[in-house]
C-alpha cells in the first residue's frame, strides 16, 4: 500500500497497537472499580514529609476537570467535561466552566459558579480579556462577561480550523507566556488549518502554538511530541514541557525546534529524562508560602500511576539537566489521576484530579459503563506549619502596585502582568515609563544597584511586549539594549526572542533613545557571547529576523553570517541544532551570496562549511573546490584542519567529478591512512544517500584493500562494496578465504563481494557458504550476500546449512538477509520443505519471522512444523492466573533480574533500563511504576498484542527488492531512518522506497517459551519492580 | 476596492452575463469556447440537494445559517435541502481535507463524500485562502477551480444517467480594514483578491456555471456603518446577513422587510440540523473511528450513522417552518 504522506506513514507505524503504557491495556481488565469517596482518597494518599493535603473542590461542582488556571482575583476557572470522549447521537453538548472561589480563606471553595455551558469537550480555559479562552473541538472561543453576573453573555469564535481525529489530542494547556502571548498546544493526530489575516497556518501532528490575540498573528513556535499536556515557562522565560505519552520527561522548547515524533525535519531534539513515565501537566514552584527545597522544582503528574511527581533543573550549557526527585502525592487508589497542577494565590498548589478508573478512550470501549463521568477533585497542597501568602485581587492594585509585583513569585507575577496588559499601552504607559527610566538608570555599579534589577529590567521588557499594539508606543530600544547587555545570561538570552518581535520597527524613528540601532546590530553580540544560551536564542532570534529579510539582501546575509558566529565555539546538542536550523532557515540567503563570492565567512571556512553540511546542498560543490585548489596556491589561509573539513563536505555534496579528487586524495601515499579511511567513509556516505560515486574507474582502490591500516582496510572494501569494484572481486575473495585473517575482516570482505557483480564474486560465495570448514559468522555473512544475487543457490545452500544446526545468532543473520528480500521467504520455505530441522534451530528462525514484522505465512508453516512447540499463545488462562499469583507472592526480581540480563531472551538487546541496553523496544527504567503483572505478563508471551505508542514498526520495500523492517526515528523530505531490530539506525532514501506499510511489534514471539512458569514469574515481578 | 454595485438584481442584466458577453466576444473566434446555451441561471427547483463547499466561510455559515436560511425561505414549498462541507483553511485542493494522508488523497476524498450526497447542487465558495500565493498562484488556482467543477459535476457511475451535477460559484467577500487588518494590507490583499475573483468569474462562465458575486457585491448589501467582517476576514452577523441576500438576490429572490426576524425559528432549526450533520460527516475520534486505530474502537463507528435521522427529522422542522414562512 503506498502511502501518499509522509505524516501518515509515519503515524500507522508510531500507533498501530496500544502501547507498554501499559495501563491502558490493564484497563481492559480492571474490575475492582472503587467507590468514590474523597475521604477516602485523602486517605490513600501518601505525601510527602512536611506537606499536607486538603479537598478544595469536589463534584457536583465540577465534573471531570479539564484544564485549571487562575484569574487575576485569585478565582480558579475549571473546565469540565462529560462529553468526553464522544457526543451521542442525538445529545447535546453541555460541558461547562465553572468559576470557583475561595472567599473566606479556609482553603475550600465557597463559591461555584457556571460561567458557561453549552461546550463541546472544552479541554482549556484561560481567564482573560474580560472573561475567557476556551478550547472548543474544532474552534478557540472567547466567552465574555459583559454585565458583570459572571455568566458569559457574548461567545465569539476566534480561532477555528483544529482537527478531531482523536479528543485527548484537542487543542489543549492554554497559558499566557511571558510575552502575554496566547500559548497552547496540540497533540500527534490533530491536523489543524487556521485562518487569520495574515493567511492560512497549518499544524499537522503535535506541536506549540504561539497566538496573539489582538492581531490574531499565529505561529507554530514548536512542532512534535505525542500529548504535550504540560507547559510551563520559568522566571526567565523559558519554556518547559512534559508528554502525556513520550517518555523522555521534562523538554526544553524554543522556537523552531522540532521534537519527537515531529515529520519533516531529519533532525529532532529529546526531553532531559529519557525514560520517564508519561507525564501530564508541569508547574514550577515558588512562593513564600513553600520551603526552600521546593523553590524552582517541576510538579507534573504520572497519572498513570496515580502520582504526582517532582523534578529539579539544573542549568548546564544551553538549557538544563533534570533530575527526578520523590513524589509529592503517591495513591494506592486507581481513580486518583491528577492532570493538571497550578499554583493559587495563596502559595498552595492546587491539582485538578480528574477522578477516572478508566484514563483515556484507545483502549476502553468510549461507552463502558466503568468510565466516569460525573466526579472530579481539586486537591490543595500546603506546606505544613508555614504561614499562607496573603491573597489580594490583582484588578484592584494601581499600576505602580502591580509593576512592583512583576518581580514576586508564583501566581502574584502572572496576575500583575495580565491585568497591566489588558489595561493597555496608553493607561499604563507613563507609570511604565518612569519605572523603565529608573530600571535603565540601576546599572552594576550605580547607588542600589542588586543583581534583583536584572530581572525587573526583563520583566519590564515583557510587559512593554505585551502591551505592544503594532505602533512604536510600547517599544523601548533603551530598555531593549540594557537588557540585552545584562550581566545576567538569562536576561541577554530572554531579550533576543523580544527583538523577533520588535524586528519591523527596531532602528527606526520614535523607538526610544537608543533605538537607533536595528534587530540585527543589536543581536549581534548575542552570537559571540560567553554564555551558550544566549548564543542559541541569538541564533534563533537571528533566523527568525533574517527568514522575514529579503534574502538578497545585505541584511539577511548579515542574519546569515552571524548566526554561523556559533559555529566557532563548542556546542551542546541543542546549540548544535539552533545554528543548523540557522543555517538551513536562512539558506536563501547565505547560499546565492556565497556562490557569488559575496559572502562573509569571518575568514572562517568552518562556518560556511557547517552551513553547507546543514543545508545539505550540492550547490556548493565548485565553490569548495575552489578554495581547495586556492589553498594549494595560497595555503596560509586554511589550516590543514580546515583543509580536511572541505574534503570532507566535498566527499558528502560535491559532483561526481569532485568526489574523484577526494578520491585521488584517499589513495594518494602520502595521506595518512586514518584520513584516508574517514574520506573513503564519506565518499560511500555519498553513494548511499545520493546515489554518487566518484567519475573514473575506481580500480585503484584495490590496493588499500590489504593496507596493513585496519580502519582503512575496511572503510576500503565497504568502499569496494559500495561501488561495485570489480576489479577488487580477487582481493576481496582472498581476503574473504584467509583463515590467517581475524574473522571480522573476513566477514567484511564477504558482504563487499556479495555487492559485487560477475559470477566470480557469485561462485565465491557459494563456495564459502558451502564450505565444511568456514567459519560459522563467515558462512552467515557469505549466505546473507548470496540471497540478493541467487535466490535458488541461497536456498538450497542455506536449507542444507540450517539442517546443521548452526548457532543462533548464525541463524538470525541469515534468516534477516532471507527475509529483507522481496519473495525470498516463500523461496526458502519451499527449500525446506524436504528438509529436517532441529525444533531448536527452527524456533530460532520463528522469531526472526516475527521480527520481520509482517506476515510471512508459507516460511512460518514449515518452521512451525518443525519446532512443534507449544507458543506462550495457548497458555491457558489457570497457568497465567498461576504465574500472576507467584509474582504477587514467590517470585523473585533478583532471580527475574539474572533472567532478563541472560542473552538469549535477548532483553537487554533491544530495551533500555536506566543507561543500559538497546532502544529498539521501549525503554523499561520506570515500566513499572505503570505495568500491571498482568500486562506484562500478556506482553512477554504474545508481543504484537500490545505495542507501545512510537515502537509500531514500519515495513519498507525499496526500489531494488529489499524489505527493511523497523522502528520509524525520523523522517525527512528526503530521507527515513528506521531503528531495526538489531538497534541499528538504518537511513533510507525516499526516493527509493517503493512501498511503505505498518508492520507489527519487532519483539519475536516465543521468547520465554524455554522458561519455567517459576521463571517468567521472576521475571514479571523484576519488571514490576522497575521505577517503584 | 471591489466596485459597489450591485451586479445581479433581478430584472437587470446579470454581472455574469455581460462578462459573458465580453468574453464571448473575446472568443468567438476559438474553436472549443463555451457555448452560450451552456450557461444555466442559478436557480433553485423543487427537491433539489444543496451541498455548500469551500473555507471557513461555509464552515462558519453551518454555524450561523444566514445563507441556508434566506435560500430556503425564499423557496417556501421547494423542499430544498442543504449539506455543509466547509472546512477552515480548505482551498480548491483539498489542502484542510488530507487528514493523515496528503491533499490529494483528500481531494478523493471530497468528491466521494459530494457524491455521496447525490447533489443537484454544488454551491462552490474558494478562492481567499488561494489568494495569499498573489500573482504566481493564479493560473494554478484558476486550473484546479475548472478541475473540481469538471469532477463535481460528474455524476456517480450508478446514475449516469443522471442530469449532472449543477455547480454555482462564489467569489470571496473582500478583505475590510478593520483591526487587526490594517488598510494598507486590506487594500493590498483586496487587490490580489480581485485577480482571484475574476478567476472565479472566468471559470463560472468556462464551465456554464452559476456565479455569487460576494466580492462584487456584498459590502452594497450591508447596512450603513456596519461591519461586513469580525477581524478583517471572517465574515460578522451582518455580513453574513448581507452575504444572504446576495445569494438570494443571484437566484431572482431578493430579500426584503426585516427577512432576518421574519425567519428567526427557521434559521433556529437550520442551525441545528447544521449541527447534527457537522457531527455525521465530520466527527471527532475520526482515528478510532474509521482510520488506522478502528481495531481499538470501530465497533463504535455504527453510532455515526444515527445521526442520519437526528438530521432527517430537523430538516422536516426546516421544512415545515419554511412552507408557513410568510
Amino acid at each position: 500500500m503506498p502511502l501518499a504522506s509522509p505524516l501518515r506513514a509515519l503515524l500507522s507505524a508510531l500507533l498501530v497497537v496500544a502501547t507498554v503504557a501499559p495501563v491502558a491495556s490493564a484497563q481492559r481488565a480492571l474490575t475492582d472499580i472503587p467507590v468514590p469517596d474523597p475521604a477516602a482518597e485523602l486517605e490513600a494518599m501518601e505525601v510527602a514529609e512536611g506537606y499536607e493535603v486538603n479537598l478544595f473542590a469536589t463534584d457536583p461542582a465540577i465534573r471531570k476537570p479539564l484544564q485549571i488556571n487562575f484569574d487575576p482575583r485569585g478565582r480558579l476557572w475549571v473546565s469540565s467535561s462529560s462529553v468526553y470522549p464522544q457526543l451521542r447521537p442525538g445529545e447535546i453538548p453541555d460541558d461547562t466552566v465553572t468559576i470557583l472561589d475561595d472567599t473566606d480563606g479556609d482553603g475550600v471553595a465557597d463559591v461555584s459558579q457556571v460561567f458557561a455551558s453549552g461546550l463541546h469537550m472544552p479541554t482549556a480555559v484561560l481567564p482573560g480579556d474580560g472573561g475567557c479562552y476556551v478550547a472548543n473541538a474544532t474552534e478557540m472561543l472567547h466567552l465574555a462577561d459583559t454585565d458583570g453576573d459572571d455568566r458569559a453573555d457574548l461567545r465569539r469564535t476566534v480561532l477555528s480550523g483544529f482537527g478531531t481525529e482523536d479528543t485527548h489530542h484537542l487543542i489543549h494547556t492554554f497559558r499566557w507566556g511571558v510575552d502575554s502571548r496566547l500559548y497552547f498546544n496540540q497533540s500527534i493526530y490533530i491536523h489543524s488549518h487556521v485562518e487569520t489575516p495574515s493567511g492560512v497556518r497549518r499544524l499537522n501532528g503535535g506541536g506549540m502554538w504561539r497566538f496573539h490575540p489582538s492581531t490574531l498573528e499565529l505561529d507554530v513556535f514548536a512542532r512534535g511530541w505525542v500529548n504535550p499536556w504540560g507547559h510551563a515557562i520559568d522566571p526567565w522565560g523559558r519554556s518547559l514541557v512534559t508528554d502525556g505519552a513520550g517518555g523522555e520527561g521534562i523538554n526544553l522548547g524554543f522556537p523552531g525546534a522540532a521534537y519527537f515524533t515531529a515529520v519533516g525535519t531529519p533532525r529532532i531534539l529529546h526531553g532531559m529524562n529519557p525514560g520517564s513515565p508519561k507525564l501530564c501537566g508541569l508547574e514550577i514552584l515558588s512562593g513564600a508560602h513553600l520551603p526552600d527545597d521546593a523553590q524552582g522544582t517541576l510538579v507534573t503528574h504520572d497519572f498513570r500511576a496515580n502520582r504526582v511527581c517532582r523534578y529539579r533543573l539544573t542549568e548546564s550549557g544551553s538549557g538544563f539537566e533534570s533530575e527526578k526527585l520523590p513524589d509529592l502525592i503517591r495513591s494506592s487508589r486507581v481513580d486518583f489521576r491528577p492532570i493538571d497542577v497550578k499554583t493559587g494565590p495563596d502559595g498552595a498548589i492546587y491539582i485538578a484530579d480528574w477522578y477516572n478508573p478508566i484514563i483515556q478512550h484507545g483502549e476502553v470501549d468510549f461507552r463502558d459503563d466503568r468510565r466516569d463521568r460525573t466526579h472530579g477533585r481539586i486537591w490543595r497542597v500546603t506546606a505544613k506549619g508555614r504561614a499562607l501568602v496573603p491573597r489580594f485581587d490583582a484588578t484592584k492594585l494601581a499600576n505602580g502596585e502591580l509593576i512592583d509585583l512583576l518581580t514576586a513569585d508564583g501566581w502574584a507575577r502572572d496576575a500583575a502582568r495580565r491585568v497591566l496588559v489588558e489595561r493597555g499601552i496608553d493607561e499604563v504607559g507613563p507609570d511604565l515609563d518612569d519605572w523603565s527610566a529608573a530600571a535603565r538608570r540601576a546599572v552594576p555599579g550605580s547607588a542600589g544597584y542588586h543583581a534583583g534589577l536584572e530581572r525587573r529590567c526583563l520583566e519590564l521588557l515583557w510587559l512593554r511586549q505585551g502591551l505592544d499594539d503594532g505602533s512604536t508606543a510600547a517599544i523601548d530600544g533603551a530598555l531593549l539594549s540594557r537588557v540585552l547587555t545584562s550581566p545576567d545570561p538569562r536576561a541577554r538570552a530572554a531579550a533576543a526572542r523580544v527583538v523577533v518581535d520588535w524586528a519591523d520597527r527596531l532602528g527606526k524613528p520614535g523607538v526610544g533613545p537608543d533605538g537607533s540601532l536595528g534587530p540585527i546590530d543589536l543581536l549581534a553580540p548575542t552570537v559571540d557571547d560567553e554564555n551558550a544560551a544566549v548564543r542559541l536564542e541569538g541564533v534563533r532570534a537571528l533566523a527568525a529576523v533574517g527568514r522575514r529579510l529579503d534574502p538578497g539582501s545585505p541584511e539577511a546575509r548579515r542574519a546569515a553570517a552571524l548566526a554561523l558566529h556559533a559555529v566557532d565555539r563548542p556546542r551542546d546538542d541543542a546549540l548544535d541544532y539552533a545554528v543548523w536550523l540557522a543555517a538551513r532557515d536562512l539558506e536563501p540567503a547565505w547560499l546565492p551570496a556565497l556562490l557569488a563570492g559575496s559572502f562573509d565567512d569571518g575568514g572562517k571556512i568552518g562556518r560556511v562549511l557547517f552551513a553547507i553540511r546543514a543545508a545539505e546542498t550540492t550547490a556548493a560543490s565548485g565553490w569548495m573546490m575552489e578554495q581547495w585548489q586556492q589553498a594549494g596556491i595560497d595555503g596560509a589561509k586554511l589550516t590543514g584542519a580546515d583543509i580536511d573539513a572541505l574534503l570532507h563536505a566535498v566527499a558528502l555534496l560535491g559532483t561526481a567529478e569532485h568526489l574523484r579528487h577526494v578520491f585521488d586524495v584517499a589513495l594518494a601515499a602520502d595521506t595518512p591512512p586514518a584520513k584516508s579511511a574517514s574520506l573513503l567513509g564519506h565518499l560511500a556516505e555519498s553513494q548511499r544517500k545520493r546515489k554518487v560515486a566518484p567519475a573514473g574507474d575506481l580500480a585503484g582502490l584495490t590496493r588499500l584493500l590489504t593496507s596493513p591500516d585496519a580502519a582503512l582496510e575496511s572503510a576500503a572494501v565497504d568502499a569496494a562494496g559500495v561501488w561495485q569494484v570489480e576489479a577488487a572481486a580477487a582481493t576481496l575473495e582472498r581476503i574473504a578465504a584467509d583463515v590467517d585473517r581475524p574473522l571480522v575482516r573476513r566477514e567484511a570482505a564477504c558482504r563487499a563481494l556479495g555487492n559485487l557483480p560477475g559470477q566470480a564474486a557469485h561462485d565465491a560465495l557459494a563456495a564459502l557458504g558451502a564450505g565444511p570448514t568456514t567459519p560459522e559468522p563467515l558462512v552467515a555473512a557469505a549466505l546473507s550476500s548470496l540471497v540478493g544475487r541467487s535466490l535458488d543457490d541461497a536456498s538450497t545452500i542455506t536449507a542444507a546449512w540450517l539442517a546443521t544446526g548452526p548457532g543462533d545468532g548464525a541463524i538470525h543473520e541469515v534468516m534477516r538477509a532471507f527475509l529483507g528480500a522481496r519473495g525470498a521467504a516463500d523461496r526458502l520455505a519451499q527449500a525446506l520443505a524436504p528438509t529436517t530441522l532441529a525444533p531448536s534451530t527452527a524456533r530460532t528462525a520463528l522469531q526472526d519471522v516475527t521480527a520481520a514484522g509482517r506476515p510471512e505465512p508459507g516460511l512460518t508453516a514449515v518452521l512451525e512444523r518443525a519446532a512443534a512447540s507449544t507458543s506462550g499463545r495457548t497458555m491457558t488462562a489457570e497457568e497465567r492466573a498461576w504465574i500472576l499469583a507467584r509474582v504477587g507472592t514467590g517470585a523473585d526480581a533478583g532471580r527475574g533480574r539474572e533472567l532478563y540480563r541472560r542473552e538469549n531472551l535477548r532483553c537487554l538487546a533491544c530495551h533500555r533500563i536506566d543507561r543500559e541496553g538497546g532502544r529498539v523496544g521501549p525503554n523499561l527504567t520506570a515500566i513499572g511504576s505503570a505495568a500491571q503483572p498482568d500486562y506484562l505478563l500478556e506482553s512477554l508471551l504474545d508481543p504484537a498484542k500490545n505495542v507501545k505508542e512510537g515502537y509500531g514498526s514500519l515495513v519498507v520495500v525499496t526500489t531494488d527488492g529489499q524489505v527493511t523492517s523497523g522502528i520509524p526515528v525520523s523522517r525527512s523530505d528526503t530521507e527515513l531512518v528506521l531503528r531495526n531490530a538489531l538497534d541499528k539506525e538504518v537511513r533510507l532514501q525516499l526516493a527509493d522506497i517503493d512501498e511503505e506499510a505498518p508492520g507489527t511489534s519487532l519483539m519475536p514471539a516465543g521468547l520465554v517459551d524455554g522458561l519455567s512458569k517459576e521463571e517468567i514469574a521472576d521475571l514479571v515481578r523484576y519488571l514490576s519492580s522497575l521505577g517503584r | 476596492m471591489p466596485s459597489k454595485a450591485c451586479p445581479w438584481p433581478g430584472g437587470l442584466l446579470p454581472l455574469a452575463a455581460r462578462l459573458f458577453i465580453a468574453v464571448a466576444i473575446c472568443l468567438c473566434s476559438q474553436p472549443g469556447a463555451a457555448e452560450p446555451a451552456g450557461q444555466p441561471p442559478f436557480e433553485l427547483s423543487r427537491g433539489d440537494r444543496v451541498v455548500l463547499l469551500g473555507d471557513a466561510i461555509i464552515e462558519r455559515e453551518g454555524e450561523r445559517g444566514a445563507i441556508e436560511t434566506a435560500l430556503v425561505a425564499t423557496h417556501p414549498g421547494a423542499n430544498l435541502t442543504f449539506r455543509n462541507l466547509g472546512w477552515s483553511g480548505d482551498t480548491v485542493w483539498a489542502e484542510s481535507r488530507g487528514v493523515f494522508d496528503a491533499p490529494s488523497a483528500g481531494y478523493a476524498r471530497l468528491l466521494d463524500l459530494v457524491r455521496g450526497l447525490q447533489p443537484t447542487v454544488v454551491i462552490v465558495a474558494y478562492g481567499r485562502n488561494e489568494s495569499f500565493a498573489g500573482a504566481a498562484g493564479l493560473a494554478p488556482f484558476r486550473e484546479q477551480l475548472g478541475r473540481l467543477c469538471h469532477d463535481l459535476r460528474r455524476p456517480p457511475r450508478e446514475a449516469a444517467d443522471a442530469p449532472p451535477t449543477r455547480i454555482v460559484l462564489v467569489t470571496p467577500p473582500p478583505f475590510e480594514a478593520i483591526p487587526p487588518l490594517s488598510a494598507a494590507a486590506a487594500t493590498a490583499r483586496n487587490a490580489a483578491l480581485s485577480d482571484y475573483a475574476s478567476a472565479i468569474r472566468d471559470v463560472a462562465l468556462e464551465q456554464g456555471a452559476g456565479i455569487v458575486d460576494l466580492f462584487g457585491a456584498v459590502e452594497a448589501q450591508l447596512p450603513a456603518g456596519a461591519r461586513l467582517t469580525e477581524n478583517g476576514v471572517h465574515l460578522s452577523d451582518a455580513g453574513y446577513d448581507a452575504a444572504a441576500a446576495v445569494f438570494a438576490a443571484a437566484c431572482g429572490k431578493p430579500l426584503s422587510g426585516d427577512f432576518a426576524g421574519r425567519t428567526a425559528a427557521i434559521r433556529t432549526a437550520v442551525n441545528e440540523k447544521n449541527r447534527l450533520f457537522f457531527h455525521r460527516w465530520r466527527p471527532a475520534n475520526e482515528t478510532y473511528l474509521f482510520l488506522f486505530r478502528r481495531h481499538e474502537q470501530g465497533n463504535n463507528a455504527v453510532e455515526i450513522p444515527q445521526f442520519d435521522p437526528l438530521v432527517e427529522a430537523a430538516e422536516a422542522t426546516v421544512r415545515t417552518l419554511a412552507q408557513e414562512s410568510p
